[in-house]
């Protein structure tokens, strides 16, 4: 398999900063340590597959996906660049060492809009490929104002290259049931791994996207004027891992989230706008569970939501002091 | 840098129903569609509940990409099936020193115990319906009762929206029996109101 040149390269020892867990943040195995996915070297160089699906043909899908990274890119603070090399015949998810993104014809992920897939060599730790696919078995639209009953690719490319950015996914959003299926009511997030419903659009990143790329990619003045809010979720006593906590900024409206990794139930939420919030944990029972956390970890589901007794004051540059958020089982 | 908590416990009722009515209805499409439980069921042509006994990485679309080959020891069929295993496909998996990480796939080792809904030959690769949404995982309890670990989402009615909410104390880990039950009743029509 041939090297990418210049690609990203797996980045734990690169952060000078302390990290700030504001974000799930994909991350793969290299010997026995966890890292991070993070792009080191730009631009990032990507090809688009010459293939039209009706409704979008290639060149649209290309400038849809320039959109998209460059509303990535518009994130202040961070430093992103990207260059579109141009189109080819090969479809995503190759082993060609080139990045791709294109539709592709998936019958076999006949619920999936779209996935990114990285190609990684264990060993070194180094991103090798990077591919975007599009599922065309569903209807695409790269209308301005969205088109009705179609996907709006922008919406779809701007998660998923959040993806293939380093991000994983949020919990900040809600569903409701509906006529024995099911669709999402709202989401603070666009990396929320659940899908509207066709025909909307959601082409700009919240505070909690922010707060994930800017954690991954941003530099000493993003967390000079950011602060942070650590502590643990505890039930009876005892920590709970996989709780999904929430800080909630009620002056601006704005939401990050973070989950309790630990045994213990000690989290972290970082790149949050200096002032008070609530601080609200929730268990991860409405679905998969494995869309966040390594399922074969015992999450923790049997407990009823709570909010923690008091606003939490963040500073600008650092933390705020550890608060226990108490839940009670179920 | 630390700074100090401030009590104000007159206004947390008011700032959890700030935090509920904040989430807008506005954001759309990303990467799943949703899935409820009985449409779950219903297009699912096998459903599965065994333990993976092998976990085979290869090459599949002309050495393009990588995919791993379950084989899952049945120990029951919910719904459809036949044979002693059955063999899942599933995006992304491991050969030698590369790996291909396909986001969002659920991932097995050998000797986990689970509850899969699938589609496509079960005999060769069927593959399981909705990526991480068909795949159920089993795993004992503090009184060793084997226990679907993720809740089923599944309304109560047809007729009227039923938000999703987190912390339901009615929705709770079900004991394989209860699970498979479950799965009877609604192949039968006759789920829960």
């Amino acid at each position: 398999m041939r090297r990418l040149r210049a690609a990203a390269v797996i980045a734990a020892i690169v952060l000078s900063a302390p990290a700030l867990d504001a974000y799930l943040k994909l991350g793969t195995r290299v010997g026995a340590n966890l890292v991070p996915i993070r792009w080191t070297a730009f631009p990032i160089r990507y090809f688009v597959t010459n293939r039209d699906v009706a409704g979008v043909s290639a060149p649209q899908l290309q400038q849809a996906v320039a959109s998209a990274l460059g509303t990535w890119s518009a994130v202040p603070n961070v430093s992103i660049q990207s260059q579109f090399v141009g189109f080819t015949g090969t479809v995503p998810i190759s082993g060609d060492g080139m990045t791709v993104i294109g539709f592709q014809n998936r019958p076999d992920l006949d619920r999936v809009l779209g996935s990114t897939t990285f190609t990684i060599d264990t060993v070194t730790g180094e991103v090798l490929e990077s591919d975007i696919f599009l599922n065309s078995l569903f209807s695409w639209s790269v209308a301005a104002g969205g088109e009705e009953g179609r996907q709006d690719v922008e919406s779809i490319a701007l998660h998923e290259l959040g993806h293939l950015l380093g991000l994983g996914h949020s919990a900040l959003g809600e569903t409701e049931l509906l006529g024995g299926g099911r669709r999402v009511l709202g989401a603070e997030s666009v990396m929320f791994p659940i899908a509207f419903s066709a025909g909307n659009l959601n082409r700009a990143p919240r505070a909690d996207d922010v707060a994930g790329l800017s954690d991954v990619y941003g530099g000493d003045q993003f967390r000079s004027s950011t602060g942070s809010i650590t502590g643990r979720v505890t039930k009876n006593g005892s920590g709970v891992l996989g709780a999904h906590v929430i800080a909630f900024n009620p002056e601006t409206g704005h939401m990050v989230g973070g989950f309790s990794l630990a045994a213990d139930g000690a989290f972290t939420i970082g790149g949050l706008e200096p002032g008070l919030h609530v601080v609200r944990a929730e268990p991860l029972d409405d679905g998969e569970v494995g869309s966040f956390i390594d399922p074969s970890q015992p999450v923790d589901l049997d407990f009823k939501p709570a909010i923690y007794g008091r606003l939490v004051a963040v500073p600008g540059g650092g933390t705020a002091s550890r608060i226990d958020v108490k839940v009670t089982p179920k | 840098m630390h700074v100090h908590l401030y009590r104000l416990p007159s206004v947390r009722r008011l700032l959890a129903i700030a935090l509920v009515a904040a989430v807008p209805v506005a954001l759309r499409a990303t990467v799943l569609v949703p899935i409820e439980f009985r449409e779950l069921v219903a297009i699912s042509s096998t459903i599965v509940h065994g333990r993976v006994v092998d976990a085979r990485a290869d090459w599949v679309d002309g050495r393009r990409a990588i995919d791993t080959f379950l084989t899952v020891d049945v120990q029951e069929y919910f719904k459809g099936g036949a044979g002693e295993t059955v063999v899942v496909r599933v995006p992304g998996g491991q050969l030698g020193r590369y790996r291909t990480i396909f986001v969002g796939a659920p991932e097995f080792q050998r000797g986990d115990e689970v509850i899969l809904f699938l589609r496509g030959n079960p005999a060769s690769g069927a593959f399981i319906v909705g990526l991480s949404q068909g795949a159920f995982r089993v795993a004992p309890d503090r009184a060793g009762r084997r226990m679907v670990t993720s809740p089923v989402v599944m309304g109560t009615s047809l007729d009227r929206p039923q938000p999703v909410v987190r912390g339901d104390v009615s929705r709770r880990p079900l004991a394989v029996e209860a699970f498979r039950d479950l799965v009877k009743q609604v192949m039968a029509g006759g789920a829960p109101r």
